[in-house]
């Protein structure tokens, strides 16, 4: 197990009249090597929660172990560093954090801050643009001219260029249009399946963690009430109920298919993989 | 810098927080005239005593309070230090190796220091009880008399109203964009004097590019929406004096007047 909570609080304004329990008694383990959706209404604590997998927030309560790193509610850390390195967290509307003045230096920027030579730094960003699919001829433009979608990619980029271990990404495809947002998703894939990076998702989108995230945590104020199978809690009907989750139209439509008379796998998660059955049963 | 607590709106619900912001304006000024004019320490506490009722009355915690003096502390103690050095009237009272400390250098440090906590609590529970959007009204309402020399009194409230208005926004935003950048590495507390300054620039040029789009969006949504600088508003929230605002005036006066009799009488 590569991540695990063990009792960890959070609380906002902790010692103020106001004062906000975000996170309440998280007992959570994420596995290494997987694709994960973190999954919640607005407001349940999603991005608290993976704030701390790089210690922007350290726990209230309880702890935090990730890789070989270990946070401990009250303690200091020494490794914030190499711990930042290990673990890239790209942000919910992270374009905003574009600023130097061309889009190759400021990919380069985070390795640079990690002790990776000028030369190794620009040879990463390269892969890294080139990776999120962002063309040379905009390497030299200011990223702050770049539409929102390419700047979110370049966002991407200047992550995936550190060469973290583990990569998470807050709502990464809200707001780019559905070509771009399918592009990201496949990275994310190709990230985890050719590179084994572990991917940890936050997301509002059912339809994309049922496609392609192997396990799904499912946050309701501040607790986690599901973590497990992602094929195993979208096939449950009453968990669906129970969470109040839409139901993926893929299997919505598996279902009907399957009233009709079609014997169709579990594993055909996604609309491709679904229609290759379909037409093997048809030929038939 | 979430640990601000000067000048922060506590969004919870008291006597205090219901109270007119007009009331509690002109309370503001009532007490601070109040802590500049005695002499005598009997006048302090009873502003003081005061002062802690009316905190009670608003359920701020005195922890709170107490935080938002902690800024003053470095300065408090060079205000002693320069007196020390410098005030050698009054009685001696002990001596720091070949420095003498006199009555007076004390005295007058306490004497500052004291005017300055009840101002800032003052100040605070103002802040911290009043929206600051009720409070750009109050201010509008106080400024109103000036539009007779054509002072723009509703735009520079409008204009004030906005910027309080932002300031929470520029916070977050400034605390999302220093988290995105601790993500990728940036130091902000150490590293050399080169690395500090890409880590500030770093920090400002997001912040500047986000600062102009909000301002851009929102004058879009302003203009949209039919505003009309100068033109006659009307108002959807009418503020009304209540029989607690004129108690609370009231007693703010009684401090006030008190304070003068001290003066003259203590
Ligand atoms: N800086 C902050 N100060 C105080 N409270 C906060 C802060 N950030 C978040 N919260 C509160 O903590 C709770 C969890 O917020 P969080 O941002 O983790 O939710 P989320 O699941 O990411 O929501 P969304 O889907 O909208 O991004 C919310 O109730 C929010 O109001
Ligand atoms: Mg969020």
């Amino acid at each position: 197990m590569a991540i695990s909570f063990k009792s960890l609080s959070y609380i906002y304004d902790k010692d103020m009249p106001y004062a906000h329990k975000a996170l309440d008694n998280i007992d959570l383990e994420l596995k290494e090597g997987v694709i994960t959706a973190i999954i919640g209404e607005t407001g349940s604590g999603k991005s608290t929660l993976v704030e701390h997998l790089n210690a922007l927030l350290l726990p209230s309560e309880g702890s935090l172990e990730i890789l070989d790193y270990k946070l401990i509610a009250n303690q200091k850390i020494r490794f914030l560093k190499p711990l930042r390195k290990d673990v890239g967290l790209v942000f919910q509307f992270s374009e905003y954090q574009l600023f130097e003045e061309s889009v190759l230096k400021d990919v380069a920027f985070g390795p640079l801050n990690f002790g990776y030579t000028a030369q190794e730094a620009q040879e990463r960003a390269r892969r890294a643009l080139k990776l999120v699919g962002i063309s040379e001829n905009l390497y030299a433009s200011s990223p702050l001219e770049l539409s929102g979608g390419q700047k979110r990619r370049v966002a991407i980029a200047g992550i995936i260029a550190c060469d973290p271990k583990i990569i998470v990404l807050d709502e990464p495809t809200a707001g780019l249009d559905p070509k771009g947002a399918k592009e990201m998703t496949d990275l994310f894939v190709s990230l985890n399946k050719k590179m084994n990076k572990t991917i940890i998702i936050v997301s509002h989108d059912n339809e994309m963690v049922y496609n392609v995230c192997d396990e799904t945590v499912v946050l309701s104020r501040g607790k986690v009430v599901y973590a497990g199978d992602t094929l195993d809690l979208f096939n449950d009907p009453v968990k669906l109920k129970e969470f109040d989750l839409l139901e993926p139209q893929i299997v919505t439509f598996r279902n009907r298919l399957i009233e009709k008379g079609f014997k169709l796998s579990r594993e055909a998660r996604t609309l491709n993989l679904l229609s290759d059955e379909i037409v093997r049963q048809v030929r038939r | 810098m979430n640990n601000l607590v000067f000048g922060k709106y506590i969004p919870i619900d008291s006597f205090m927080h219901r109270l007119d912001p007009r009331a509690k304006l002109i309370g503001l000024f009532l007490m601070i005239a109040a802590v500049f004019i005695p002499k005598s320490w009997w006048a302090f506490l009873m502003i003081a005593v005061v002062e802690l009722i009316a905190l009670l009355l608003a359920k701020i915690g005195i922890r709170m309070i107490a935080q938002s003096f902690k800024p003053m502390i470095v300065m408090m103690i060079f205000l002693l230090v320069i007196n020390v050095l410098t005030l050698h009237t009054g009685e001696l009272l002990f001596m720091i190796g070949s420095v003498p400390v006199h009555h007076d250098a004390i005295f007058n440090t306490l004497f500052v220091v004291v005017r300055l906590l009840l101002m800032i609590s003052i100040t605070t529970l103002l802040t911290a009880t009043t929206k600051p959007l009720d409070l750009t009204l109050g201010i509008e309402w106080i400024l109103k008399p000036l539009e007779v020399f054509r002072f723009p009194t509703h735009e520079i409230a409008m204009m004030v109203s906005i910027a309080l208005r932002f300031i929470p926004t520029i916070i977050e935003e400034t605390m999302r964009i220093m988290n995105a950048q601790k993500s990728r590495g940036v130091d902000f507390e150490n590293g050399s004097l080169s690395q500090k300054i890409t880590s500030i620039l770093s920090l400002i040029v997001p912040l500047f590019s986000v600062a102009f789009e909000r301002a851009y969006e929102l004058a879009d949504a302003m203009e949209a929406r039919g505003y009309v600088p100068g033109a006659e508003r009307t108002r959807y929230h009418i503020l009304k004096f209540h029989l607690a605002d004129y108690l609370f005036i009231l007693i703010c006066i009684a401090v006030f007047a008190a304070s003068i009799l001290s003066r003259i009488f203590l």
